[in-house]
């Protein structure tokens, strides 16, 4: 049993380093699904087992084992699990609780902002919303509609291949909801630390997903150049710290991507994380399976020690 | 190898979108004059009708997005400056604050050390012949 509810965290630990080297070889979009489901499985697989883990200790309490007619005494003998661990994952799982809570607060507060920008821009233009600025700056905003902000000042930098280049590729954020992935990866991060890397990685595998997209619209180099001119044109905005730290979007490693062909499906590294989360929804099912068995135990030798009715 | 196939079919695919009114205020936006409707459609890459973009002028034009004035025979178009300037303080406000607040908006351009600023440029200057890599 200590073993079966020591697996998911072993998994979830491969699947965090894993997941984003991975990602960086398949094609964006696969990756982007990949880390994102694979990243909520895990997330709520280790949760659920610290759970589990902590349950066998609170269980022991006389006020518990009335309630759920068990005997708590039956229970802390035939538990296999450490006190000390058991009370480590009520810790653990009380501080994640509350690190998961403050970030989905954030996000939800986030979205909501985004939402009413979207709406606030000036609706004239359709999709797109010009502003007037030198700096060069290009976003999706999520909303109902979503929209598309453009400076004038990344305008007039670029040709006008390379402006439906810039246009395809935000367009693609919004139509593929990319703000839901990153919500997801920023989610699992904070129930999971394991899986810090994979909120990162999202954020890259999205911009290269929209890089994809926009490549399809037009020559796969226009979209190179496009984000070259940008990077490396003249009067840069200083970006925000905060900003950095999430949307580190690694230029480089985009443009050289965009210059090779694009990246085909190995079967080998998608069949891998596959089988990593399904391995750990399976290892959290047993967990519980072997955790509900302990209970049954507790719960006859309850039965046994009161006297029968009749 | 495939390219030419692959801008052939692409071209199509753009013109479903609705993103052709897109790239006609970008266009506008980016010019230094105003524009007729010949001269967008030329700039655009002259595979479009002329009705087309006159259709997609008439649009911006009626949702105040630009204005126009004769121009001979013809209107010439610019993009409305107002409301974007009022745009962009916006944006700025919500930017400067930044922390989660901007980590939803997704964005094109990424920041570059200088060592990748220069092995970027690097890739600029070569030749466009086989700037197409492997």
């Amino acid at each position: 049993m200590l073993a079966s509810m020591g697996i998911p965290f072993v998994l979830s630990a491969v699947f965090g380093v894993a997941a984003p080297r991975f990602a960086r070889r398949l094609p964006p979009a696969v990756a982007t699904w990949l880390l994102s489901v694979g990243g909520l499985v895990s997330a709520a697989g280790c949760a659920v087992v610290l759970a589990l883990l902590g349950f066998t200790l609170i269980g022991q309490s006389p006020l518990l084992a009335a309630q759920g007619h068990w005997s708590g005494g039956a229970l802390r003998r035939a538990d296999p699990i450490p006190v000390p661990v058991a009370f480590l994952a009520v810790v653990l799982l009380v501080a994640l609780a509350v690190r998961f809570a403050l970030a989905a607060v954030r996000r939800l507060r986030a979205l909501r902002e985004a939402y009413a920008l979207a709406a606030a821009l000036p609706a004239a233009g359709g999709e797109l919303a010009v502003i007037d600025d030198p700096g060069l700056q290009a976003y999706a905003v999520p909303g109902r509609p979503g929209r598309i902000v453009v400076s004038t000042g990344l305008i007039r930098a670029l040709d006008v291949d390379q402006r439906r280049a810039v246009l395809a590729h935000e367009r693609a954020h919004l139509t593929h909801g990319h703000h839901w992935h990153h919500s997801l990866g920023q989610l699992a991060a904070a129930a999971n630390p394991l899986l810090h890397r994979v909120r990162g990685a999202i954020a890259l595998a999205t911009e290269r997903w929209a890089d994809e997209d926009a490549a399809t619209t037009c020559r796969r180099d226009t979209v190179a150049d496009a984000l070259t001119r940008a990077a490396t044109a003249g009067t840069r905005m200083p970006t925000p710290v905060a900003l950095l730290a999430v949307a580190a979007t690694d230029v480089l490693g985009r443009v050289t991507a965009l210059r090779a062909p694009a990246p085909r499906l190995t079967l080998w590294r998608v069949t891998t994380l596959v089988a990593l989360v399904a391995a750990t929804a399976a290892a959290v099912l047993l967990a519980e399976h072997d955790t509900e068995r302990l209970f049954e135990l507790a719960q006859a030798a309850y039965r046994a020690s009161r006297p029968q009715p009749e | 190898m495939g390219r030419a196939l692959a801008v052939g079919a692409t071209v199509s695919r753009r013109r479903e979108s609705g993103g052709l009114e897109s790239e006609v205020l970008a266009l506008l936006w980016s010019a230094e004059a105003s524009l007729t409707t010949a001269e967008v459609v030329e700039a655009l890459g002259g595979d479009l009708a002329y009705t087309t973009v006159q259709t997609i002028l008439t649009r911006l034009h009626q949702k105040g997005a630009v204005q126009r004035e004769q121009a001979g025979r013809a209107h010439a178009y610019t993009p409305v400056l107002d409301e974007a300037g009022l745009a962009a303080n916006r944006m700025r406000a919500v930017l400067d604050r930044g922390g989660d607040h901007t980590a939803v908006l997704a964005r094109f351009l990424g920041t570059l050390s200088p060592d990748e600023e220069q092995v970027l440029s690097q890739l600029i200057n070569r030749p466009k012949s086989t700037g197409g890599g492997r």
